[in-house]
């Protein structure tokens, strides 16, 4: 009865948890411009979580070095299911300027399965919203999926 | 003696289910205007209940050194305690369970447990975060603690007249007989502690020391997630509820209208009152306190303010 | 004092005002002047002088032959977007204008095809030098796009 509504719900009411995988601090504060009163993404449910317990979308931004590379795995690993992973900006998806660095140990979809790409460097704060958007919808999908499979809940 | 009506008092109203709906509601709204005061949108008014029901379909991961029973246990707790509160407290005339004569000393025992629930979920939890947060619980517990039983002795005494009455139908009809109890110019300053009592009790923004998102991951619920961390935010939801409605019932009650439901919306209405001014107000213009600032606050302003109005209830003014 | 209420008139004030959002998602915005945004590539414009590729920072440029045969060559340029830094400097070394950055910033995928921006050039083969001097001028000019 309720499965339908819970299925919604998961669409309206993602947590972000953010990560910063060795990032310039140029992601960070564009991602963090789109929570202030002018991009304003509260309005679409969508919320800074202190702990990745509560998240539902993990945001990457940086090369993912090789110091942080087990760091950011683990911390995706505690993300209750259904979860999303975005990467943010060029970093995350292919290393950018990084990708002959001896301190590159990317790109993160070499590890984990990534949902959304936003690019830009540093991504413009519209480009986030409607990057985040998608992985909303992409969280209904994933949690609609996790119960026709008898996953545990 | 089985009165059925006992039955619908505890889950539907004013217990269980109209508490859910109400909390709810009440938080949604609250967001809602505290995204206006900053010049935004803001969520819609049922978020707080699309994020319950999304946590409700989370996976839940209970930490490997977890007490798994205290640790899923803990937010239920905290929830029945915060109902049965709503059954004791009059609105006006009507009084859920009135002829258990409830005085405000099960009322503020019942007020510790939702505390009590985080401290000990926390604890259960195994993690340093939550180490912190209950140690930062316990600090904000003491704090409110003092003000809020000065309050209420103030109001005992002037309720009770010669004596001190603890009795919660005495206080509301004492405002039945007199009217409501902010308009005695002596209570105006327990009424401003207790309005600044109020956040603390609730653990909103600017005394939210136990649940610092951004210094300790949110303290005492770190290791929480799904279910059980649905129960923890309903929890949140419910308590403004009901410490605006204890307000309401202390300071705002009156003869009422004598029909229950026009009690009742005149009742929710005052509690939406307090939460604007208590909680929405303070919280979009002041930034997060330090513990120690915020024990030293409620132990010499807040409790100044509740003092001045015991010594004037003592006077019999 | 630790505690005190300075800003409760503007509170006050702003719950009445309009708010000053952007309804992005929901509404259509254009980017602002001079921003740069998803790549576009005119094929026919390529003279093929490579200097995108070399000033490329993040390695952004990849050239791949397709398909050949005796008169020409026909390569496809990827720009991947997720390897961009938007810096423009493909755009400003290219003398025939041939890369653009658009205004255009919806760029976000699901997949890593759906941030690359492909588009073809074609080669033709010089033919030997003692043949046809004269034509050949002419004839690297000439180029045949997409």
């Amino acid at each position: 009865m309720f499965d339908n509504l819970i299925n919604k719900s998961a669409a309206k009411s993602p947590w972000l948890f953010h990560i910063n995988a060795g990032s310039c601090n140029g992601c960070d504060i564009e991602l963090v411009a789109v929570l202030t009163p002018r991009y304003d993404a509260e309005r679409l449910g969508f919320r800074l979580a202190g702990t990745p317990r509560h998240a539902d979308i993990v945001v990457v931004t940086g090369p993912l070095t090789a110091q942080i590379k087990d760091r950011v795995l683990r911390t995706i690993e505690q993300v209750p299911e259904p979860r999303c992973i975005v990467t943010m900006g060029s970093c995350p998806a292919s290393g950018n300027v990084f990708k002959d660095g001896y301190t590159y140990a990317g790109p993160l979809s070499k590890y984990v399965d990534v949902d959304v790409d936003i690019a830009g460097c540093a991504a413009k704060p519209e480009t986030v919203l409607e990057g985040l958007y998608q992985a909303a919808m992409i969280l209904e999908q994933k949690r609609k999926d996790m119960k026709n499979k008898g996953g545990q809940i | 003696m089985f009165n059925p009506m006992w039955l619908f008092y505890i889950l539907v109203f004013p217990g269980a289910l109209f508490c859910f709906v109400a909390g709810t509601l009440l938080n949604g709204l609250d967001r809602k205007v505290y995204a206006k005061m900053q010049q935004r949108i803001g969520p819609p008014i049922l978020q707080p209940f699309y994020d319950f029901m999304k946590l409700m379909g989370k996976e839940t991961i209970i930490p490997y050194e977890a007490n798994k029973t205290v640790f899923l246990g803990a937010p239920v707790v905290g929830f029945v305690a915060l109902v049965t509160i709503m059954l004791l407290l009059p609105q006006f005339g009507f009084t859920a369970f009135g002829e258990l004569n409830a005085d405000m000393i099960v009322i503020i025992y019942l007020l510790t447990i939702p505390a009590a629930s985080i401290i000990i979920g926390g604890a259960a939890s195994g993690s340093p975060y939550a180490g912190v947060g209950i140690s930062r619980e316990m600090v904000s517990v003491i704090s409110f603690e003092l003000p809020l039983v000065m309050v209420l002795l103030a109001i005992g005494k002037k309720a009770g007249g010669d004596g001190v009455t603890f009795s919660m139908k005495a206080i509301a009809d004492y405002q039945a007989a007199n009217g409501a109890m902010i308009c005695q110019w002596s209570m105006i300053p327990a009424a401003l502690a207790m309005l600044l009592v109020v956040p603390c009790e609730v653990g909103c923004h600017p005394f939210d020391v136990a649940e610092a998102e951004t210094e300790i991951c949110e303290g005492p619920l770190v290791e929480y997630s799904g279910a059980p961390l649905g129960v923890f935010k309903l929890n949140y939801y419910v308590k403004q509820l009901v410490v605006s409605a204890l307000f309401a019932a202390l300071f705002l009650g009156g003869k009422g209208t004598g029909i229950v439901a026009a009690d009742a919306a005149i009742f929710y209405g005052e509690c939406l009152l307090v939460t604007f001014f208590s909680m929405t107000l303070i919280r979009a213009t002041c930034a997060r306190l330090k513990v120690e600032q915020v024990f030293k606050f409620y132990w010499t302003v807040v409790a100044g303010l509740a003092l001045v109005s015991l010594v004037l209830a003592w006077f019999g003014l | 004092m630790a505690f005190d209420f300075p800003f409760v008139k503007e509170a006050l004030t702003q719950m009445f005002k309009k708010s000053s959002c952007e309804e992005y998602p929901f509404k259509p915005k254009e980017a602002f002047p001079n921003y740069r945004g998803r790549i576009v590539f005119h094929g026919d414009r390529c003279i093929k002088c490579g200097l995108c590729e070399k000033v490329c920072a993040g390695g952004a440029i990849h050239n791949v032959l397709i398909s050949e045969d005796e008169e020409k060559e026909v390569y496809e340029r990827t720009f991947d977007l997720t390897s961009c830094t938007f810096c423009s400097y493909c755009s400003d070394f290219c003398s025939k204008s041939a890369i653009e950055l658009t205004g255009d910033f919806h760029m976000t995928g699901t997949k890593h095809e759906d941030l690359l921006v492909k588009g073809q050039y074609t080669k033709v083969k010089k033919k030997p030098v003692a043949k046809a001097a004269p034509a050949a001028k002419a004839e690297s000019c000439d180029n045949k796009a997409e």
